[in-house]
């Protein structure tokens, strides 16, 4: 894949998603245009939230396969975006 | 796979009548879609979900050879699936379907609407979003998993009971897990229903003894839900159980403990705060279960280390101090949200005086009261001086209808206030005076009209208006309030024995723990959130979790019902087959949640 496409699933108030956000900020800063971040509220998108199964934010869809739920460290996100772009 | 294969995208831009088309300009967004890279095929529609569209989009995916479809219209909760089962008539997996919202921006009353041009370039931003979005999605493998042939409902009033029993009677094994230690809910406490006035606790019992006594419900009294993992079909739940420090399957329920306990305690849940019980007490004669329970933040021993009366007196040797909390882990299919609601406490709305003015109670209190089986034995006393009151005053829409509380209507209150001012005339205080100050009279129900009348033609005074302030007089605690009533053009002072106010519908307490604890979302008003207010109403955002009852919203009893057994229903819809195909994912990822 020439780029990676990134859902981040968020909520007002969530705890952990501000990190996440800032992680896939310094990331786009590595991945430059490869790189597409979408944040999702899941309190207005609950149906894509839904068809993903998401129990909890934050989670983290690469490419719309679901990755993590939960803040994964920086290195794995870095490496499934990795492991996407290298398909 | 397809995601080796070309990308062909093909757009469908609906203009849903002139509910986009009139707020947008559908020209312009084709253009613009046109240009977008990856897209191959780009057509608006004046109705995407109809009949007609349908057929165009499936031979547009024919004709321009499409592998990827993306519909701009309205909220996927609605017509996604719609949409997705065309592209799967013509060879498209769902997940290569998507749909995304651009009538939000576009149609009257959305809270969501911008002027046109706005609309235009969000629409057109959202779809470039899209096309990348779906330009990129690789398809993800299923996996079959196996269905627990098992139910969690939460909450064991009368939504809950109807869901559980539904599902118990098509053999799925039922856990029924409740706060409180006795089954039944509100209903249980409430005396009479409207529009029948029938007692309340004798057409719930058939429903509470039967699931006392059905072998495929297990209850789970004094009981919270901790943790749930999972996901449908397989839920791991931790429940907690809270110690009664009763052996159930010993005590008969005869009461000679209540008897002899030395310890009384003011009633705040089974009374209301009317009346009081004991340290050690059976909640209610029709209890299910009909199980003593020790208060361990009153009872003397817990407290002080003394006593142990109940333990002397207990023919059967039922009384257990040594009780500990219990978990209890259980594996479900599927979850029901059945938690109710709780009566608004009216103390914030200092301007009636509610626990400053000892004569000012509210109507689940006066429920209470007039309950032959409540704390004064159905009669109407007043709370300062035990004297049946000459006048009652009844005020409504307290804490709703109110952009400093609750904005919602509770939807319930008028007929409640009703009920109670029939009760009184007709059983009780025949020469009360009653009063019901309103700002409308919302009688929507079945028969609720006809009663609404009856009520008026027994004599109740109704003020199409509400008084601004209460005042006590010192001497003999009676009330005194200013009405202004607009049909009559009167300022009117009444002076009133009792004033009851008609408290909103809340969500019951806990409900926001309870909805982070599943991942289920709340409304404005703090109730859980339906997957669509129309047409999905006991859905919600997590797949095998349902909601039913007071708990998605106000309601009363016969609408709890039904969402009860269609929250039944859909568990049953996805469990019976015992196995259920889910994203490879959403199983891999619980799995490592579990620490599996």
């Amino acid at each position: 894949m020439e780029e990676v496409y990134v859902e981040e699933f968020m909520s007002p108030g969530c705890v952990g998603c501000p990190a996440v956000k800032e992680m896939l900020e310094e990331l786009s800063g590595e991945f430059g245009d490869k790189l597409i971040v979408e944040e999702v509220d899941i309190t207005v998108e609950t149906a894509r939230a839904a068809q993903y199964g998401i129990l909890s934010v934050p989670a983290v869809a690469v490419n719309g396969i679901l990755k993590f739920m939960g803040v994964p460290g920086k290195e794995e996100l870095k490496k499934a975006i990795l492991e996407e772009l290298e398909r | 796979m397809n995601t080796k294969k070309e990308k062909r995208i093909g757009i469908f831009i609906c203009h849903c009548g002139k509910n986009i088309a009139g707020g947008l300009n559908i020209e312009a967004l084709v253009e613009k879609s046109k240009h977008i890279q990856g897209v191959v095929y780009v057509v608006d529609n004046k109705f995407g979900c109809s009949e007609d569209g349908q057929v165009a989009i499936q031979e547009a995916i024919q004709d321009q050879k499409l592998n990827r479809v993306i519909v701009a219209a309205c909220d996927p909760s609605l017509h996604l699936m719609t949409f997705q089962r065309c592209g799967e008539k013509s060879g498209i997996e769902p997940q290569f379907v998507d749909l995304i919202d651009i009538r939000k921006w576009t149609m009257h009353g959305s809270p969501y609407k911008v002027a046109p041009e706005q609309a235009l370039e969000k629409s057109n931003k959202l779809i470039e979003l899209a096309v990348k979005r779906m330009s990129l999605k690789r398809l993800i493998p299923l996996v079959e998993v196996k269905a627990e042939q098992s139910v969690l409902v939460i909450g064991g009033g009368v939504a809950g009971l109807e869901a559980g029993l539904d599902l118990a009677d098509k053999d799925y094994k039922v856990y029924i897990v409740e706060r409180l230690p006795t089954i039944g809910g509100n209903m249980a406490l409430i005396y009479k229903v409207f529009p029948t006035n029938d007692c309340a606790p004798c057409i719930l019992a058939p429903k509470t003894a039967y699931a006392n006594i059905h072998p495929h419900i297990n209850l789970l009294t004094n009981s919270e839900v901790k943790s749930v993992e999972g996901y449908i079909g397989n839920f791991n739940v931790e429940v907690v159980q809270t110690p009664r420090y009763i052996e159930t399957g010993k005590c008969t329920g005869c009461g000679e403990c209540v008897d002899k306990c030395p310890c009384r305690v003011v009633d705040n849940v089974y009374s209301a705060g009317m009346g009081e019980r004991k340290a050690i007490y059976i909640p209610y004669d029709q209890a299910i279960p009909k199980k003593a329970v020790i208060d361990a933040q009153n009872c003397l021993y817990f407290r002080k280390g003394v006593c142990r009366l109940c333990e002397k007196e207990c023919p059967t040797d039922a009384i257990d101090f040594e009780q500990q909390l219990k978990t209890i882990d259980i594996k479900v299919g599927a979850i029901i949200v059945a938690t109710g609601f709780d009566e608004y406490n009216p103390s914030s709305k200092s301007e009636y005086g509610y626990g400053r003015y000892g004569n000012v109670i509210t109507q689940f209190q006066l429920a209470r009261l007039l309950d032959i089986d409540g704390p004064t034995a159905g009669k109407l006393l007043r709370p300062t001086d035990r004297r049946e009151p000459i006048s009652v005053v009844m005020i409504q829409c307290v804490g709703s209808r109110d952009k400093k509380t609750n904005d919602y209507c509770s939807s319930i209150c008028c007929m409640y206030a009703l009920k109670h001012a029939q009760m009184i005339r007709e059983m009780i205080l025949p020469d009360a005076e009653i009063y019901i100050c309103y700002i409308d009279m919302r009688t929507t129900g079945k028969d609720f009209e006809e009663y609404y009348r009856r009520t008026r033609e027994l004599g109740i005074h109704f003020i199409r208006g509400r008084p601004s302030e209460i005042m006590e007089k010192p001497n003999t605690k009676n009330l005194l309030l200013k009405v202004e009533d607009p049909d009559i053009g009167h300022l009117l002072e009444i002076e009133a024995d009792l004033v009851v106010l008609s408290c909103a519908t809340i969500p019951s307490e806990g409900a926001e723990q309870l909805s982070q604890i599943l991942g289920i979302k709340r409304d404005e008003g703090g109730f859980f959130k339906e997957m669509h207010p129309k047409l999905r109403p006991v859905e919600t955002n997590v797949r095998g979790i349902y909601i039913c009852g007071a708990a998605q919203g106000p309601k009363d009893i016969p609408d709890s019902i039904v969402q009860a057994k269609a929250a039944a229903s859909f568990a049953d819809g996805e469990l019976r087959k015992a196995k259920i195909k889910l994203p490879e994912f959403i199983v891999k990822t619980s799995q490592l949640n579990q620490g599996g």
